[in-house]
């Protein structure tokens, strides 16, 4: 076995050597041969003439001792490769389309899947990350919201499946640093819990320790990699070094390794330590849990634990929050983060797939046609003694060459396709890791190897069924064969049958993207900016202390300021902003009709507004009355509600005068309903108008939103706002942003699934054309004497292109049918996507079949006028 | 002479080298000539068949080939039997007796023994 193979090696590598020596051997082999026969008596003349006689043609023994020596089959490939290439070149025009079209098929499948894996199946870039998860309060799969002090101190304590449990809170901080300007960065304020639950490692310093955590800790903090580099030249300069959030200084203890911009999927440039001291009630909640399970430990059992702990903690708080059916649960850290993006994720994934088979289906089409036409030839070269598996060996070779360009091709476009990823796709999660990796260049070669199989199945298919081979001598007039003909007519009718589905996906985003667009807002967009803030601990206070001001008093003055400011019309302030900014959800308890105790309560978002914030959106009273400046914290508890929440909870009565208890909080006094303003949405545009308002007095707020309503154009009265701001508080980082482009944005990203997909539908749709004018124009070449004996015998032409174009009809009629059931079938992917119109809207799925059946008539339109025009003599006597 | 010769049964041909090559290290001629010789010119080996044999035999591990200068000075390429060629031989030749035997049984057989 190894002498064999090391022989055959030899007789590859060595081949020049092994020819001249076995031109030697021969050689002498002759000679003694000459020599013995002289010796027997023999003249010379003769003795070499019998000589060369008996040793049978010496390039034959040559030959002979080639195909024994196994080199045969090696320098057949060579030759099939050069055949291939010879071909290819012979026939640029298919070269290229096999490569354009396979190559944009492949290189998009690879980009996708290199998207599809780097967000959805790799594993997140920590130690172990399958034991992360994220830890949540829910209520029901519709309703989890984020953790409280009280819930992680309870967690930590009690339990017994996590190596470490984190919080973290993001927020904004102004950061400055000796010599800097403030700057606004994203901070998240984190336990050590946290950093050590995710195993990340600092490149300076230490990271967060135990005692950070405890309340009256010296403030220190972790920077990320390049916000130290920028701002003290290198991560080793900044460690030790003090910086100011917020006006309070802190201490850099290390910083995170380059290229770490974000941690969980939450993006911070600053991760200052979270001090937590046992609060006075359950919430608020709204924190990141993160934990580490231990090993061995399932998710099974961390979740039986974190139940288990619901039970044991959840009733020491019932006077701050009551939800009987709330429990804490653990969620793959991963899942979490990847979240909504998964379906419309999955769904480009299948979209990308139909494309690379409608693809395929159309190349093999092609490749089924060219065989067909080379019918002579192989049937030529199969009586000068190619045998079978060489013939296939030849077409098979030609085919592969072309898709191995193709598949190179792709993997370049692929390349170049995900540099653009990042910045069409700004809204997914980690996709900033998605990279042209082993995996996708892997899954490139296995598209590529599975297209060229299922290319070369069908012409070998041909070749094996000796169809071709066994054609009369002339090779001419066989009439197609009539199971070539059904292979071929199915490819094309797959064709339809996948881009239907394609096309009418697509056509649905479109109209759901419509939908969204013409969605009644509730409010006026235009002529309004807003400006995020968030005032710092240091320098504000919650409530009344005597010392430092308080949040209420700070935007009572910053709107009373921006209102002076010129061309303002209106100026309120918000925690929440239409149409995806919701703020809080709260739950809520009506006294008119409590829900049972210990069930679950209603919830609806919840936004804490400044007086004017009705006028400065342009959001309309219609019963009551807005909140005034008499509704002050010590007031009574008062809210309003929008109109969609009123005829959800007071069907066909009012409810003003209604009161609730908010936010389980038991010992409050409950607040009572004094308006009903129109819907808006805060849950983004696809979500309902429920909303519920309370004076920001009564609700105190650090971070939210300065709404500016402005009479002429908002960009020209954002620097004369922020510069009256600068004098209520020169410290705050201000930057306004309009309406206008927070609704564009809020749009951009379904807009760029509707592009996507629909630019994968509209190249289904011209593949599919394609084909079906590939085939037909095949038809009518192969049919021209038929034709022009029907011709002869009276058609019209008319009638005769007609005739091709219901042959073709005909052919693409069961893919479309398929493609109709597939869609009925595939519909229940895409509902959650859509808004607006049903996932098996039958107009949408009529009007799509009508579309291709139209496209599909007029690419045979052309080969029925080129069959109409046939001239019947010419066509008769051509054969 | 040629219509004298006659026609190797399959795979004879290999051990009719073998066998030449356990004796002494040879040529591509030698060994042609001395299966003639040994055979009593009852066998032409044709170098038709010689060389491909040769070949197969080769990459099969039962003779080596190395090129040595012969005693009339003259350069040609030797062909030595291996360990594996001779068991191979040894393996060959009982089964050939073997088969030789039974058909040589058969072909005496006349109808009064049966």
């Amino acid at each position: 076995m190894i002498a064999d193979l090391v022989e055959r090696l030899r007789a590859i590598v060595f081949r020049g050597r092994r020819r001249s020596e076995l031109d030697e051997e021969l050689r002498f082999h002759l000679e003694r041969d000459v020599e013995a026969r002289v010796r027997r008596g023999i003249p010379e003349d003769q003795a070499r003439r019998e000589a060369a006689l008996s040793l049978g043609g010496l390039d034959q023994v040559k030959e002979l001792v080639d195909d024994a020596s196994g080199v045969r089959s090696l320098t057949d490939l060579t030759a099939d490769l050069r055949f291939g290439a010879r071909a290819l070149r012979r026939n640029p025009g298919l070269t290229a389309t096999i490569v354009v079209v396979l190559g944009l098929a492949i290189g998009a499948a690879t980009a996708v899947f290199a998207v599809v894996n780097g967000v959805l199946l790799s594993q997140l870039p920590y130690p172990h990350a399958d034991r992360l998860v994220r830890i949540l309060n829910e209520s029901s799969p519709q309703n989890r919201w984020g953790l409280s002090i009280a819930d992680y101190l309870g967690i930590r304590e009690q339990q017994r499946v996590f190596d470490a449990v984190g919080l973290l809170r993001r927020s904004s901080m102004a950061l400055t640093t000796p010599g800097g300007e403030p700057e606004q960065v994203q901070a998240g304020r984190v336990t050590p819990g946290f950093l050590a639950a995710l195993g990340v490692r600092p490149s300076a310093g230490r990271l967060l320790a135990g005692e950070d955590e405890r309340p009256g800790a010296a403030p220190v903090v972790v920077l990320a990699h390049d916000v130290a580099v920028a701002r003290f030249g290198s991560a080793a300069a900044a460690v030790s070094q003090a910086v100011t959030l917020d006006g309070i200084s802190y201490t850099v203890v290390g910083v995170l390794p380059p290229g770490v911009h974000d941690l969980a999927g939450f993006e911070a440039g600053v991760w200052p330590a979270m001090q937590v001291s046992t609060p006075p009630r359950r919430g608020p909640f709204g924190l990141v849990g993160i934990a580490r399970m231990r090993e061995g430990v399932t998710p099974e059992m961390a979740q039986r634990n974190l139940t288990a702990i619901s039970a044991r903690i959840f009733p020491l708080w019932q006077s701050s929050f009551s939800n009987g059916s709330a429990r804490f649960i653990a969620l793959g850290l991963r899942e979490s983060m990847v979240g909504g993006t998964a379906r419309p994720l999955r769904l480009l994934a299948a979209a990308v797939l139909l494309v690379l088979l409608v693809a395929i289906a159309n190349i093999a089409t092609l490749a089924l046609v060219r065989i067909s036409a080379r019918e002579h030839e192989l049937a030529t070269r199969a009586r000068l003694g190619a045998s079978r598996l060489r013939l296939v060996r030849l077409v098979v070779t030609e085919n592969l060459l072309a898709v191995l360009l193709a598949g190179l091709a792709g993997v370049a476009l692929a390349a170049a396709a995900l540099r653009l990823a990042s910045a069409f796709l700004p809204g997914l999660p980690r996709v900033g890791e998605v990279s042209l990796d082993g995996r996708a260049v892997a899954f490139a070669a296995l598209a590529t190897l599975a297209a060229a199989l299922l290319v070369s199945v069908a012409p070998a298919g041909a070749v094996i069924r000796g169809r071709l081979l066994d054609s009369r001598a002339d090779g001419r007039r066989m009439s197609a064969g009539r199971r070539a003909n059904a292979v071929r007519s199915a490819l094309v009718a797959a064709e339809f049958m996948l881009a239907l589905p394609l096309l009418a996906t697509a056509a649905l985003l479109g109209r759901s993207f419509l939908n969204l667009q013409h969605v009644r807002l509730g409010f006026d967009p235009s002529h309004a900016f807003t400006i995020p803030v968030s005032l710092p601990e240091a320098r504000y206070a919650d409530s009344t202390n005597g010392v430092l001001p308080t949040t209420a008093e700070f935007w009572q003055r910053a709107v009373q300021r921006a209102r002076e400011a010129p061309g303002v019309v209106a100026a309120a302030v918000t925690t929440s902003l239409p149409p995806n900014n919701g703020g809080d959800v709260n739950n809520f308890n009506l006294l008119d009709h409590p829900v049972p105790p210990g069930s679950e309560e209603p919830v609806a978002p919840w936004s804490g507004v400044s007086t004017d914030y009705f006028a400065a959106l342009g959001i309309p009273l219609l019963d009551g009355r807005l909140f005034s400046a008499s509704d002050t914290a010590n007031g009574p508890p008062v809210a309003i509600v929008s109109r969609a929440w009123a005829a959800r909870h007071f069907p066909g009565r009012s409810v003003l005068g209604q009161q609730f208890i908010s936010g389980g909080c038991t010992t409050c006094p409950p607040t009572v309903i004094v308006g009903v303003v129109g819907d808006v949405k805060y849950l983004g545009l696809a979500g309902s108008g429920e909303g519920m308002y309370a004076p920001i007095a009564q609700e105190p707020a650090r971070g939210a939103q300065l709404v500016i309503r402005t009479a002429g154009p908002p960009a020209s009265a954002m620097g004369p706002v922020i510069a009256t701001l600068r004098s209520v508080d020169p410290g705050l980082p201000l930057a306004g942003r309009t309406m206008d482009d927070r609704l564009r944005s809020e749009l951009s990203s379904p807009g760029r699934w509707t592009i996507l997909l629909g630019a994968f539908a509209a190249v289904a749709l011209g593949l599919a054309a394609l084909g079906i004018f590939g085939l037909m124009s095949y038809l009518v070449r192969r049919q021209r004497r038929e034709i022009g004996v029907r011709m002869a015998l009276g058609a019209e032409p008319g009638a005769v292109a007609r005739m091709i174009v219901r042959r073709g009809m005909r052919c693409v009629a069961p893919g479309l049918a398929g493609g109709v059931l597939l869609m009925l079938v595939a519909a229940r992917w895409t509902e959650s996507l859509l808004y607006g119109v049903a996932p098996r809207d039958p107009p949408t799925i009529a009007a799509v079949t009508a579309v291709l059946l139209a496209s599909a008539a007029a690419a045979c339109l052309l080969p029925g006028a080129r069959a109409a025009r046939i001239r019947p003599a010419e066509a008769i006597a051509s054969e | 002479m040629s219509d004298a010769a006659a026609d190797l049964l399959p795979g004879t041909l290999e051990l009719l080298v073998l066998k030449a090559l356990s004796l002494t290290p040879m040529h591509g001629w030698g060994i042609a000539q001395r299966i003639d010789q040994l055979s009593g010119e009852v066998f032409r080996v044709q170098q038709g068949s010689l060389y491909p044999a040769l070949q197969r035999m080769l990459r099969r591990g039962w003779v080596r080939s190395e090129w040595r200068v012969t005693e009339h000075n003259r350069r040609a390429r030797y062909y030595l039997i291996t360990p594996a060629g001779r068991r191979r031989l040894e393996a060959e030749t009982v089964n050939w007796e073997r088969t030789s035997a039974a058909v040589n049984g058969i072909l005496r057989v006349r109808l009064v023994d049966l």
